[in-house]
């Protein structure tokens, strides 16, 4: 008994430690297939590259400038707030919220809506991929 | 005797409407419509709306005000079928003097998107004063639980106004 309650504890610290659950890993891989399709030089997923998504201003749906960020500050640490409508959004980032991409179905949604929102199109799966990477990382 | 039964009937229904302290609004509890809806914005209740503003609203979710909040068809489907079901204008709305309040004042050829467009809503906060909206902590007229406390409870009364930095603000309106 002791040492099944250990393991589920080592479970559970080793998911939080790093990688993604199994299915938004699975999720993860599809994307990383869809941009090898895309660009045969593509070698992994950069978080790097996705923090200039995540943090680059563009004229969004609505008209005017937006980012990212807008909603949900630039410190994915600390709680986002729409400028729109004055709600408050919790923090993006896995460690200080650790609901945060852990449903793929959730994780797809949000994805494609905000894309629309900032890029006014929506995201490609090598831009997909490396603003999951960005946010994972914080 | 039928005569005195439909005349009791209608006064009856009218001091249920006309009752000031009667109930303002069904409170929205809906665990789906909640996630899905009030993730960006106040969790508005159905009753704000009559059944033809909300299929029409949740017919162009792509563009919702400008932006996409988009849903899957199951979901979709899910929460219009809330919507409706208590809508300003349903059965469920029955006995609540704001849903009454609010569809009895849109024309029947009109399908508002807006609760703050709706006339009701526009006589209701005529004087309010310009600034105690378009200050940081309010934002817009859209942003209901900036100044009424209970208004996840559903409840619009007076006496439940607190606009902040303006003091005072219940002793000046009227509750209607
Ligand atoms: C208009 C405001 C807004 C903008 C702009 C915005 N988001 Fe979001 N985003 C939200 C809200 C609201 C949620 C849901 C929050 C919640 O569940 O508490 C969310 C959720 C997410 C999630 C899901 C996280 C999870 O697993 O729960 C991801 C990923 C995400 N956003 C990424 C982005 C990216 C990338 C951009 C820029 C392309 C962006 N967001 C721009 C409002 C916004």
């Amino acid at each position: 008994m002791k040492k099944y309650i250990l393991g589920m504890t080592l479970c559970v610290i080793s998911i939080n430690a790093g990688g993604f659950n199994p299915p938004m890993q699975a999720y993860i891989n599809t994307l990383k297939t869809q941009a090898k399709q895309a660009d045969t030089g593509f070698s992994d997923f950069d978080a790097k590259r996705g923090e200039k998504i995540f943090l680059s201003k563009h004229i969004g749906k609505r008209g005017t400038e937006v980012s990212c960020a807008s909603c949900h500050s630039q410190n994915l640490t600390s709680a986002g707030k729409n400028p729109v409508t004055n709600k408050s959004i919790k923090p993006l980032a896995p460690s200080a919220n650790p609901s945060r991409l852990t449903e793929v179905a959730e994780v797809q949604k949000w994805l494609k809506r905000n894309f629309n929102d900032v890029y006014k199109r929506e995201g490609t799966a090598q831009e997909k991929g490396d603003v999951l990477y960005y946010i994972k990382s914080k | 005797m039928h005569k005195k039964i439909i005349i009791s009937a209608i006064l009856l229904s009218g001091i249920v409407f006309a009752d000031e302290g009667g109930r303002d609004v069904a409170p929205a509890k809906n665990t789906m419509y909640l996630k899905e809806c009030a993730s960006c914005h106040f969790g508005y209740q159905p009753g704000l709306l009559p059944k033809r503003s909300w299929t029409k609203m949740m017919n162009n979710l792509d563009n919702h005000f400008g932006t996409d909040a988009s849903l899957d068809p199951k979901t979709k489907a899910y929460i219009t079928r809330y919507l409706t079901l208590n809508s300003a204008d349903s059965v469920n709305a029955g006995g609540y003097k704001r849903s009454y309040k609010i569809n009895n004042s849109i024309s029947t050829n009109q399908a508002p998107l807006r609760i703050s467009q709706t006339p009701y809503f526009l006589r209701e906060h005529r004087e309010v004063p310009k600034q105690a909206i378009t200050q940081k902590a309010v934002g817009s007229l859209a942003n209901c639980t900036a100044c009424h406390t209970t208004a996840f409870e559903g409840s619009y009364s007076e006496r439940a106004i607190k606009i902040p930095n303006f003091r005072n603000w219940e002793e000046e309106g009227d509750d209607d």
